[in-house]
């Protein structure tokens, strides 16, 4: 078995175009998935591609559209840095320990396809990219689709994801919520996000996604045009008519856990609080 | 096989390991390093942290391939600083340490927070300690016991 430590970006895209290999960035996943008795060495059953020490893909940049954030800049750089979306600082910020947070990266997080996965909320709220190159070019693919289910993602054995791309746009007021943590071994956890913005009197944008409720991410397009073009009131109006309409989208589809109505009425208890916010424009 | 070289303990050195190795058996089954302790092996006790490039990260969970071109710092070389020797006097102090398997790992998230921090608020200080475990102190005495470290090391960080 191959264990490979690329020089390059285009040394790293030959060697997936040859080699069916598992990528690690930081590992955090990964060393646990592959994980043997203390003094084994872990468990890979095909090659393994070792991208963290690429330097050229660790960068932070913007352009007129997009915040681009580099496959291998570490979610402690992401937290750290100017440029990074308010929502994606939050999520980041919560996310395991500061030791791992030292090491742990944004494409890790979303390729792992988990769905307790945090930064994939925001990815699907803020209508990231996900940059996917091979020796045949570039893909890009918005984190809505990239995601297919449980780790399963869109990628095809010769790409590595290079960026993941947020569209750079402001607006009013947002929320992030975090409800439990692994830390402790807990397991229970919903995560949501919501951000929206008034025009004339009107809601000229809304979206809310939820994370850890079901098997992948959940947002709504539907709803939010719904929404959208209501007056503030209108929204307070009906506001259990969308939390009822939310929970819908929203619900466990497999009892996987325990506590599958728990975090169902905590979903819809937040919910509830991000329509009243919006409504009362705070 | 790949030629793995980074600094550990300010030497460098050049070893044909696995890359896959997790940086922690290199530590205690190659190099004898055994100061680094290993408690659940995924990621979530924080007592296998050491320091690299001067931030506090989980041996367990790092393969040797990542390490490459990096600095390590082990207890057993960390131990020769100042600091060290004041955060050592404020863990005695504070009774910041009973069985001690928690503390190398404390101590290097410790040194990571202060490096980047020189004077936290105790709530730094716990979030700083979110990723380590201890099974008896209670963690209001290793709390307290980097909050003096801060002060009485003043200059240090
Ligand atoms: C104790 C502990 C607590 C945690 N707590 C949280 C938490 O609170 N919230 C949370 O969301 N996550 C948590 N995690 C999970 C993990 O830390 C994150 O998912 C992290 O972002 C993964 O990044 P990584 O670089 O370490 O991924 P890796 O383990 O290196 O990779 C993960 C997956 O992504 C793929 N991959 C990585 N980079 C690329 C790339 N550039 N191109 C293509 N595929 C790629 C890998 O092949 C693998 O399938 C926790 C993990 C641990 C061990
Ligand atoms: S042994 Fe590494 S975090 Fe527990
Ligand atoms: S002193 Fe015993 S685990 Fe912390």
């Amino acid at each position: 078995m191959v264990k490979y430590i690329p020089a390059s970006k285009e040394d790293a895209l030959n060697f997936l175009a040859s080699h069916d290999a598992y990528i690690v960035a930081g590992g955090t996943d990964m060393m646990v998935l592959k994980r043997n008795a203390a003094g084994l060495l872990p468990k890979f059953d095909k090659d393994v591609l070792y991208i963290s020490n690429l330097n050229e893909l660790n960068k932070i940049y913007e352009d007129k559209e997009y915040i681009h954030i580099g496959a291998t800049a570490t979610l402690d750089e992401i937290y750290n840095h100017p440029l990074t979306p308010k929502l994606l600082k939050e999520a980041v910020g919560e996310v395991a320990s500061i030791n791992i947070r030292h090491f742990a990266t944004l494409p890790g997080n979303i390729a792992n396809a988990s769905p307790a996965g945090d930064t994939i909320v925001i990815d699907y709220l803020l209508d990231a990219i996900v940059k996917l190159e091979s020796k045949n070019g570039v893909r890009l693919v918005k984190a809505e689709n990239f995601v297919l289910g449980v780790r399963k993602v869109d990628r095809r054995s010769d790409e590595l994801i290079t960026e993941i791309m947020f569209p750079r746009f402001s607006y009013d007021g947002d929320m992030w919520y975090k409800v439990g943590s692994r830390k402790a071994d807990s397991i229970s956890k919903v995560s949501v996000a919501g951000l929206y913005s008034i025009t004339d009197g009107k809601i000229s944008k809304f979206a809310l996604a939820f994370g850890s409720t079901a098997v992948t991410v959940r947002r709504s397009h539907e709803l939010e045009k719904e929404i959208e073009g209501l007056t503030q009131k209108e929204l307070l109006d009906r506001c259990e008519e969308f939390v009822e309409k939310y929970s819908k989208i929203i619900s466990p589809i497999d009892d996987q856990r325990s506590n599958k109505e728990y975090r169902l009425m905590v979903a819809k208890n937040i919910t509830r609080k991000f329509i009243k916010q919006v409504g009362e424009g705070k | 096989m790949a030629n793995i070289k980074f600094t550990l303990n300010n030497k460098v050195v050049e070893v044909d390991l696995d890359p896959s190795m997790r940086l922690i058996d290199a530590l205690r089954l190659h190099f004898k390093l055994t100061a680094t302790k290993e408690g659940c092996g995924e990621g979530s006790c924080g007592a296998c942290v050491v320091l690299m490039d001067g931030k506090g990260i989980n041996s367990c969970l790092m393969p040797l391939a990542n390490v490459n071109g990096h600095s390590i710092i082990t207890l057993e070389e960390f131990k020769k600083t100042k600091q060290f020797k004041v955060l050592e006097e404020c863990f005695a102090d504070e009774g910041g340490s009973q069985c001690g398997f928690c503390t190398p790992g404390m101590i290097f998230a410790a040194q990571s927070l202060l490096a980047s921090n020189a004077h936290p608020s105790e709530e730094e200080v716990r979030e700083a300690l979110s990723g380590n475990l201890c099974r008896c102190t209670g963690y209001q005495s290793i709390v307290n016991a980097i909050l003096r470290a801060a002060k009485e090391g003043e200059g240090l960080w």
